[in-house]
């Protein structure tokens, strides 16, 4: 045999030919993965591609020179990066303060700041932005009311403040469950080698959170600067790409310059997306053995008091921002003319919002399902299943999260808006727009699916990798086929995540804005649309009544999938597969 | 204790004539960042119906892979495996017949110890009556009646590790598959769980596969043993003669404790040659590899195979006591000689009586329980 190139390995056994040794994948398994490529292909690759196709069109091109001449486009993305870094670095690091103070200090009513900490999820973002302005406002009942400040919120620092205590629960619910998964042998290891609970932190659980914390950092990120909601509402005239975007094509229609904003916004988008992948994929380590020896130490000496009041702190804000939101609601005008008054309530339940209110419901629930079953799909294919086109498939699904909600709004319009004509036969009905089929409903619910998929994988993603392998292995080792296996042995244990999955999955369509806000037409009216043109036209009474009644299908939806999914979202067990022996209760409590 | 024979369990086994386990070449190879890195080099191996085989070898030898291959977990990378004359290189786990104990014992968290044990049935489609028949069988051979309903992590270690067991055994594999089951035991426990796993091995007489790196392990549970060093097989032999004839200097040093002395034997005839070594004349066997003449060669020798006969008269003794250790049951004592220093265990008297450091010694050397090695 001759070598035609220096061969570095050994070179194969001439003896033994080498056939492709790859076995086929189980053709139930491959079933699922069509499904998932088809969901991911119409939801997100192809409005994807339409705004690329748009963004470099020859009409397009002069706009990039423009962009970059031109000192106000420049203001507006440095605007845009600015935003995204100091609200990654505060919705971390109000996230840690909360993971910390859940699982590490030794301090009363931690369920209630566990709550409280949970509540901007499940509300629309821009409650937070419209309380914000009425609280801490120029005449906000707070700053002017009480302090006699006359503070300009509108701006970067109002963006900041609504963006982080918005956002900041994800980077919390991460943590918490890295936190609680750290093997507390590592740290009495640490503290045995004659290291300080300070030096503990700083050397063992900092550096094994590292990947945990750049991970929340790029995702707040990449959602403040894709947030369309709150540079409307508290932006004044700090400008970003996604609100720039989002003029361009409701108020200018002028597409060319919409899709050039838009690839400007998903270049930073996407590379820090692919950041923080990299960044994970290098750091992998497996700090969850699977029989967590050993038991928490909680801080109960004077330093817990310090940290503690400062999440106290900020729990306070957030209490003062939904209580404002619900008493807003019920009065005439919140600060001013405290008088109770139920007609901004039946405005939205029994007048105009009515149709809102049921058509988000209904577009949400049929949502729900599907994006936290192809989330756990998918996730399932990609831990499991998939080799060398898992990353392809994990980023894909990841799509929804990694776009700018604004973009992908753009691409949908772009993409399903018009009618797709083969000769004289119409092949492809308008989804988007005044004249789509079923008022943009098909639309405005793939998009719900998209935009929440990526929830459920992740939450999903992290159960299954933290289920250890052999245990899948030992039921195929008894003659399972991969999905008989899937059903009985993975769905129980990751049950819980699967429910995560599903209130992550509903909260965030009922709560999504920026791409609906593009979809919406006169026949589907959907409330968090109607909320921003009420705060917009200063109609705060409304506004507020639309987010309680929002909060509160929210609220009802888990409660339902608890029912229905069974309770037992207990992350504890997702966490130790591996039967463990139960802790003993007096070392988890602190010693006194 | 009274052993319940399963006999359907054993008449089936023979029925089927199964468990002929045929590795040819088996490779694996993976790709790191240097380059490829072969974990398993051209394993070949055969086993026969009911054998319990072990691979023994330091951690990273292969032998886990090797096991995972067999399984199906992984894909060799060149070679094949052949159950009971088919190829199976390609077929999924789950069709394999073959049932594995894994280390983290993968008990199904979410089960009871009866549904785990029941796992397996359910899917071959048994029916009620005769999962519980085959589920009472196995809770009596391992001890776990009255468990059935607790969940895994409500038992102790050992208790999980039957449950294990029992869950691979009732689906009457061809092959099982151990990976290190024990290692998560105490000492205590994995003395007894030893003898269970054989006993239940010997009762169904189903081949097994078992890796471990604990050689006592190896030597206690098995018909022949599969020695393994940076993923080729280094010797596959009885215990017996894995001790007493290895077939290089690692599996001597890696099994049992082992002193080499260099030595120039004399031509080789037969298989054995005839050397000097601590001012003795002995006729030693040899191992194949030796070269005929003009080779240097290692006199290996156990340390319990030794004796010491202390010389009183002052001098002319091969060597002095350095330090004597006692054990118990045993003494060793590390004796330095002109051949380098080496060890030799005698019967542990009574510790007072043990020989003093520096005293002059002859050290005899049991020609029958020596070997001759290559020189690498």
């Amino acid at each position: 045999m001759t070598l035609l190139l220096p061969s570095r390995g050994r070179t194969p056994d001439p003896a033994v030919p080498g056939p492709p040794r790859r076995r086929r994948l189980d053709l139930g398994v491959r079933l699922l993965l069509v499904a998932c490529v088809l969901l991911v292909v119409v939801g997100s690759v192809i409005p994807l591609v339409a705004v690329l196709t748009a963004a470099f069109a020859p009409d397009a091109l002069p706009r990039y020179a423009e962009f970059i001449t031109s000192p106000v486009d420049l203001g507006i993305l440095r605007n845009t990066l600015v935003l995204g870094v100091l609200v990654g670095l505060v919705g971390t690091a109000l996230g840690f303060l909360f993971a910390f103070v859940q699982t590490r200090l030794a301090v009363p009513g931690k369920r209630v700041l566990h709550v409280i900490a949970l509540v901007p999820i499940v509300s629309p973002p821009f409650a937070v932005a419209t309380a914000t302005v009425v609280l801490y406002g120029r005449r906000g009942v707070i700053s002017n009311g009480l302090f006699g400040l006359e503070y300009d919120i509108y701006g970067l620092d109002g963006l900041v403040f609504v963006l982080s205590l918005s956002l900041f629960p994800v980077a919390y619910l991460g943590l918490l469950g890295m936190l609680r998964g750290l093997d507390p042998a590592l740290e009495e290891a640490a503290t045995n080698l004659g290291a300080s609970r300070w030096r503990t932190l700083r050397t063992v659980i900092l550096p094994l959170l590292a990947p945990g914390l750049v991970g929340p950092f790029l995702l707040l990120f990449v959602e403040a600067i894709a947030d369309l909601a709150n540079p409307l509402v508290v932006g004044g005239d700090h400008t970003v790409l996604a609100s720039r975007a989002y003029l361009a094509v409701t108020g200018e229609y002028d597409v060319p310059s919409a899709a050039v904003y838009c690839v400007i916004l998903l270049v930073p988008s996407l590379l820090l997306y692919f950041g923080q992948r990299y960044w994970l994929g290098r750091k992998v380590r497996t700090t969850i053995t699977g029989r967590p020896s050993g038991s928490v130490h909680l801080v109960d000496n004077w330093v817990r008091w310090p940290i503690y009041g400062l999440a106290l702190l900020v729990a306070a804000l957030i209490v003062s921002i939904y209580g404002t939101v619900l008493a807003g609601s019920v009065t005439r005008v919140f600060g001013v003319d405290n008088t109770l008054t139920l007609d901004y309530l039946e405005e939205v339940l029994a007048g105009v919002g009515r149709e809102a209110v049921l058509d988000t419901v209904v577009f949400a629930a049929i949502a729900t399902p599907i994006a936290a079953i192809f989330g756990l799909v998918i996730s399932w294919l990609v831990v499991r299943h998939l080799r060398r086109s898992a990353a392809l498939l994990d980023f894909a699904g990841t799509l929804g999260v990694a776009v700018p909600g604004t973009v992908l709004g753009i691409g949908f319009v772009l993409a399903y808006r018009p009618e797709r004509y083969l000769g004289p036969i119409e092949v492809f009905p308008s989804l988007v727009g005044g004249s789509a089929i079923a008022g943009g409903a098909a639309a405005i619910v793939v998009a719900y699916v998209i935009r929440s998929l990526p929830a459920g994988q992740r939450t999903a993603v992290a159960a299954l990798t933290q289920i250890h392998p052999q245990i899948e292995q030992a039921s195929t080792d008894l003659g399972a086929g991969p999905l008989y296996t899937f059903r009985r042995v993975t769905l129980p244990l990751i049950r819980p995540a699967f429910l995560t999955g599903l209130s992550y999955s509903f909260a965030r369509s009922m709560t999504s804005i920026s791409t609906i806000v593009l979809l919406v037409t006169p026949e589907t009216k959907i409330i968090t649309s109607q909320v921003l043109s009420a705060a917009s036209t200063g109609r705060y009474g409304v506004a507020f009544a639309y987010c309680t009644v929002l909060t509160a299908i929210v609220l009802a939806g888990f409660a339902l999938l608890r029912l229905v999914v069974g309770a037992g979202a207990n992350l504890h067990r997702v966490a130790s597969p591996v039967p463990q022996f139960p802790r003993s209760r007096d070392t988890e409590r602190p010693k006194r | 204790m009274t052993t319940v024979v399963p006999d359907r369990a054993v008449a089936s086994a023979a029925e089927a004539g199964a468990g002929t386990l045929r590795l040819e070449a088996l490779t694996k190879t993976f790709a790191s960042r240097t380059g490829t890195v072969t974990a398993v080099d051209s394993v070949s191996l055969d086993v026969a119906p009911g054998e319990f085989i072990t691979l023994l070898g330091p951690s990273g030898c292969g032998k886990t892979t090797t096991l995972r291959m067999v399984a199906g977990f992984e894909d060799a990378t060149s070679g094949h495996i052949r159950l009971d004359g088919k190829v199976i290189d390609l077929v999924p786990p789950q069709r394999r017949s073959m049932a594995m104990v894994f280390q983290s014992y993968a008990l199904f968290p979410h089960l009871t110890v009866g549904e785990n044990i029941a796992y397996g049935l359910r899917l071959r489609r048994q029916g009620r009556d005769e999962i519980a028949t085959s589920m009472r069988m196995a809770l009596t051979s391992m001890n776990l009646v009255g468990l059935e309903d607790r969940s895994p992590h409500e038992l102790s270690g050992g208790q999980q590790q039957r449950v294990a067991l029992a869950r691979a055994l009732v689906v009457q594999p061809k092959v099982l598959l151990f990976d290190e089951p024990l290692s998560n035991l105490d000492a205590k426990l994995r003395g007894s769980m030893r003898a269970e796993i054989r006993r239940i091995q010997g009762m169904f007489g189903i081949t097994s596969i078992y890796v471990t790196h604990d050689q006592d392990e190896a030597m206690s549970m098995s018909d022949r043993i599969v020695v393994m060093n940076r993923g080729r097989v280094e010797q596959v032999a009885a215990p017996g003669e894995i001790y007493l004839r290895p077939a290089s200097v690692f599996v001597a040093d890696f099994i049992g404790r082992a002193n080499f002395i260099e030595v120039v034997p004399e031509a080789v005839v037969d298989g054995r040659a005839t050397v000097h070594a601590l001012g003795q004349r002995l006729d030693i066997a040899a191992h194949p590899t030796l070269p005929a003449e003009d080779g240097g060669a290692y006199l290996m020798t156990r340390p319990e195979t030794m004796k010491l006969t202390p010389v009183t008269d002052g001098g002319g003794g091969i060597g002095v006591v350095l330090r004597s250790t006692f054990h118990g049951p045993t003494i060793d004592y590390d004796v330095e000689t002109t051949s380098g220093t080496i060890t030799v265990t005698e019967p542990g008297r009574d510790p007072r009586e043990a020989l003093d450091e520096g005293t002059n010694v002859h050290v005899l050397i049991d020609a029958d329980r020596a070997y001759l090695l290559a020189r690498d």
